[in-house]
C-alpha cells in the first residue's frame, strides 16, 4: 500500500467521523460523540503512518509544499483535537473542529495541488526545516482549537457552556503561543540566519507571523493583566487565528517574497 | 515624574503600543517595501510623494516605526521593574503575618488538631512539604508557628524573563540596524578577493553545481579557501544552510553564476557550396579570430547569451542564467566585408542560418560553450546577532516558566489548644488547580490518620 492509500483512508475516516459528529449534534446524542473521536483516532493513526510513508520514500520532511504542509496542518489538529477532547467537556469542539480538518484534507486531495515528491532545493535542505515548520503548525493547529472553541463561545446560550467554552480557549492559546513563537519565530529567526545570513528581512510571511504574534500577545494581557474575558477575549482569539491562517495561506498567493516554498 | 512613570507602567499603554505595532506592520505588507521612487508614482499617481515623505515606503526602518518599538521596548522594561519587587517578595520574602482566619477564606484549605506537641507536629508537617520540594519558610507567633511552603518559585518570574528577553531581542535589533557589515562578495574559481573592511581574504578554490538526476538543483559546493597575511589559514565547503565564519565573518553561500560575457565557444565553420567542408574555430565572446581561408579572413563573436529570449524594444536578452536556449552573434568578415552575421543557437542548428546569413555562401553552428562559474557570497558581521539567540533563548526559557512551572504556596498556622495543636492550613496554584488540590489532601489527610 502506498502513502496515498493511507491518505485517501485517513479522510474516509475523517469524513466518517464528521458525519457521526454532526449525527450527535443533530439527533443531541453526546454519547456519539465517543463514536466520532474514535473514527478520527482511527484516522489519525493512518494518517501518521501516510506520513511516514511519505517521509522514508521522499527522504525529507513531509511539509515541503502546500499537500504536504495541508496535510501535516490538519494531522496537528486531529492530535490537538485529540489532546483536548478528554478533559475539555466542550462536545461541539469534535464537529466542528473536524469540519476545518476535512476541508483542508480535501483541499490537499483537490487536483488543484501538486502531490508530487519535489526535491528539495538547497535552502530547505536542513534540520530546521523540521523544527521550524512541524513546531509552527503544531502551534496553529492549537490556535484552530481556540478559534472553533471561541467561536461557539460567541454562540452559546448559557452561562455554564460559555465558562467551559472560555477555559478551553485560554488553554488552547497557552499551548499554541508558546509552541508557534519558538517555532515560527526563533526557529525561523535561527534559519534564516543560517541560510540566508540576516535572522530578519521584513518578508511578508516573517510581518505576518510577527502580526499573529502581537494579536496572541494582545490576547494573553487583556485577559490576564485586564481580566478581560469571555466576548472580547473571544474576539482577539478569533482574529489571531484568522492571522495564523493568512501567514499561512495568503501570503503566499497575495504577497510576494522571500518565503516562496511554501 | 511619577505620572511619566505610571505612564509608561501602564498595561494600557501596552494594549495601545500592540494595536499600532499591528495596524502599522500590516500597512508595511500591503505597500511593496523599498522600491524605485518610479515605481511608486506609477502605482499610486500624485499620492506617492506623501507616501514616500511618510517613510511609508521603507515603514519598517521608518522614524516612526522605530519610535513605536522603542516605546514598546521602554514600556516592557517599566512594566517588569514595577512589578518586580512584590512579585520577588511573594517568592522569595519571609512569611507575612497570616492567621487561621485568612487561611480558612482560601479555596484549598484543611483544619484538624494533633495530639502532638507544636514542635513534633511542624517537623512532621515539614518533613511532609520538604519530601514533596516545598521550600519552607517559618515564624513564630505567640501562640504557636507559621510555616510557609512554596515551589516552583521561578514560575512568578515566567513572564519577566519573556520580557527581558523581548527586550534583549530589540536590543539585537538596533545593533544589527546600526552595527551590520555586509558585502556581496563574487569570486571566480581560483580568484582572491578582499573582504570589505576586514583584514584578511578569501579565495575559491573550486565551485561545483550539483543537480538532481531528474533536474533541478541538488547543491551549490563552495570550496573556499580563508587566506591572512598572505597564507592559507583554513579551507572549508561553504553550502546554503552551511555558512563558514571566521573572526567573527560569515559567510553564506548567496548566488551564483556563470561568466558568459568571456565564454569561449567552439563554432564549426561550414559552406554552402561545399558539403565536406567543415572547420571548427575556438574563440572567446569579443576576440577577432583570425581564419586562413578563402571566403573569411576573421571570426568574430559579438555576443553571447546562455538563454536567448527577445525582451523589450526587440532587444536580445538572456532570460536566465542557466544555458536553457544559449546563442552566440557571429560575424565573419573577409577584409573590410561583412559575409556573414547573424544569430545561432546551440539548440537549433538549422535556424538563423536561413535569416540574415542566408544570403551568405557559409554557415556556422555553436558545437560548444564553456564559461567559468562564479560563486557569491554574503559576507556579514552582525554585532546584533549574539543578542538576539540570547533573548530567544530567555523568550523560550520564560514561555516554559509561565506555562508550565506554576508556582505552589501552602500556609499553614499551628497553634497550641487545649494541650493539642490545632492546624490551619491553606494553598493556591497559579495554575492546575485539581492536581494541586490531591497533592494538598494527601499531605494533610496522612497527617489527620493517626501514624
Amino acid at each position: 500500500m502506498t502513502e496515498s492509500t493511507f491518505f485517501t483512508i485517513a479522510f474516509a475516516l475523517y469524513v466518517g467521523a464528521l458525519l457521526v459528529y454532526f449525527a450527535s449534534l443533530f439527533a443531541r446524542r453526546e454519547k456519539w460523540t465517543r463514536s466520532g473521536l474514535a473514527l478520527a483516532a482511527a484516522g489519525f493513526v493512518f494518517h501518521t503512518a501516510a506520513l511516514i510513508m511519505r517521509t522514508v520514500v521522499s527522504r525529507h520532511a513531509p511539509f515541503t509544499n502546500m499537500y504536504e504542509s495541508l496535510s501535516f496542518l490538519s494531522w496537528a489538529m486531529v492530535l490537538a483535537l485529540i489532546v483536548f477532547s478528554r478533559k475539555s467537556r466542550v462536545p461541539r469542539l469534535g464537529p466542528y473542529l473536524m469540519l476545518i480538518v476535512v476541508g483542508l484534507v480535501a483541499l490537499a486531495s483537490s487536483p488543484l495541488m501538486p502531490k508530487g515528491a519535489t526535491p528539495l532545493v538547497p535552502a530547505l535542505q536542513s534540520y530546521w526545516l523540521w523544527l521550524h515548520v512541524s513546531v509552527t503548525l503544531l502551534g496553529e493547529a492549537f490556535f484552530a482549537v481556540a478559534f472553533i472553541s471561541s467561536l461557539l463561545y460567541l454562540a452559546a446560550d448559557t452561562e455554564e457552556k460559555k465558562e467551559r467554552l472560555d477555559a478551553l480557549s485560554y488553554r488552547a492559546v497557552a499551548v499554541g503561543f508558546p509552541l508557534f513563537t519558538l517555532g515560527g519565530l526563533v526557529f525561523g529567526m535561527v534559519w534564516a540566519y543560517r541560510a540566508w545570513g540576516r535572522y530578519w528581512a521584513w518578508d511578508p510571511k516573517e510581518v505576518w507571523s510577527l502580526i499573529t504574534w502581537f494579536v496572541f500577545a494582545l490576547y494573553l494581557h487583556t485577559r490576564i493583566v485586564m481580566g478581560w474575558k469571555g466576548k472580547r477575549s473571544a474576539i482577539i482569539a478569533i482574529a489571531g487565528f484568522l492571522a495564523a491562517l493568512f501567514t499561512y495561506f495568503g501570503v503566499n498567493y497575495l504577497l510576494a517574497g522571500l518565503h516562496s516554498y511554501a | 515624574m511619577k505620572s511619566v512613570g505610571k505612564f509608561f507602567a501602564s498595561i494600557k499603554l501596552a494594549i495601545v503600543l500592540f494595536i499600532l505595532i499591528t495596524l502599522a506592520s500590516i500597512l508595511g505588507t500591503l505597500i511593496p517595501q523599498g522600491r524605485s521612487a518610479a515605481e511608486y508614482a506609477a502605482r499610486y499617481g500624485g499620492s506617492s510623494g506623501l507616501f514616500i515623505s511618510l517613510q511609508l515606503t521603507r515603514l519598517y526602518q521608518s522614524f516612526w516605526y522605530m519610535a513605536l518599538l522603542f516605546l514598546f521596548g521602554l514600556n516592557t522594561v517599566v512594566c517588569t521593574l514595577s512589578r518586580f519587587g512584590p512579585k520577588w517578595r511573594r517568592a522569595f520574602g519571609p512569611v507575612a503575618a497570616t492567621d487561621a482566619q485568612t487561611l480558612l477564606t482560601m479555596k484549598v484549605k484543611s483544619r484538624f488538631r494533633l495530639a502532638l506537641p507544636v514542635v513534633a507536629a511542624r517537623d512532621r508537617i515539614a518533613g511532609l512539604l520538604r519530601s514533596r520540594r516545598y521550600r519552607l519558610t517559618e515564624s513564630a507567633t505567640a501562640s504557636g508557628v507559621v510555616l510557609l511552603a512554596r515551589k516552583r518559585r521561578l514560575g512568578r518570574f515566567g513572564s519577566d524573563v519573556v520580557h527581558i528577553g523581548l527586550l534583549i531581542i530589540l536590543i539585537g535589533g538596533f545593533t544589527s540596524g546600526i552595527g551590520v557589515r555586509r558585502a556581496d562578495v563574487a569570486l571566480l574559481e581560483g580568484q582572491t578577493a578582499d573582504v570589505p573592511n576586514v583584514a584578511f581574504q578569501v579565495r575559491l578554490e573550486k565551485f561545483e553545481t550539483e543537480y538532481y538526476p531528474q533536474g533541478g538543483v541538488k547543491d551549490w559546493k563552495s570550496t573556499v579557501t580563508v587566506v591572512e597575511n598572505g597564507a592559507p589559514v583554513l579551507t572549508r565547503v561553504v553550502e546554503v544552510n552551511r555558512p563558514l565564519t571566521y573572526r567573527g565573518f560569515s559567510f553564506f553561500q548567496a548566488s551564483y553564476g556563470w561568466d558568459w560575457d568571456s565564454s569561449r565557444l567552439d563554432l564549426e565553420i561550414r559552406k554552402r557550396a561545399d558539403a565536406t567542408f567543415s572547420k571548427v574555430v575556438s574563440l572567446k565572446v569579443g576576440e577577432r579570430l583570425p581564419v586562413v581561408d578563402a571566403d573569411l579572413s576573421y571570426v568574430v563573436v559579438r555576443q553571447f547569451v546562455p538563454d536567448f529570449i527577445i525582451g523589450e524594444g526587440n532587444k536580445v536578452q538572456s532570460r536566465s542564467q542557466e544555458p536553457n536556449n544559449p546563442a552566440a552573434l557571429v560575424e565573419a568578415w573577409k577584409g573590410e566585408e561583412r559575409v556573414f552575421q547573424s544569430w545561432i543557437f546551440a539548440k537549433y542548428p538549422d535556424f538563423g542560418q536561413g535569416h540574415a546569413g542566408g544570403s551568405s555562401a557559409l554557415a556556422f553552428v555553436l558545437k560548444n560553450y564553456a564559461a567559468a562559474p562564479y560563486s557569491v557570497f554574503e559576507a556579514a558581521k552582525d554585532p546584533g546577532v549574539i543578542f538576539i539567540w540570547l533573548g530567544c533563548l530567555l523568550v523560550t526559557a520564560g514561555f516554559f516558566l509561565a506555562f508550565y512551572w506554576p508556582p505552589r504556596e501552602i500556609k499553614v498556622v499551628l497553634e497550641e489548644v487545649q494541650g493539642k495543636v490545632e492546624v490551619t492550613a491553606g494553598g493556591q496554584a497559579a495554575k492546575n488547580r485539581e492536581a494541586f488540590q490531591s497533592e494538598f489532601e494527601n499531605v494533610f489527610e496522612s497527617l489527620r490518620r493517626p501514624a
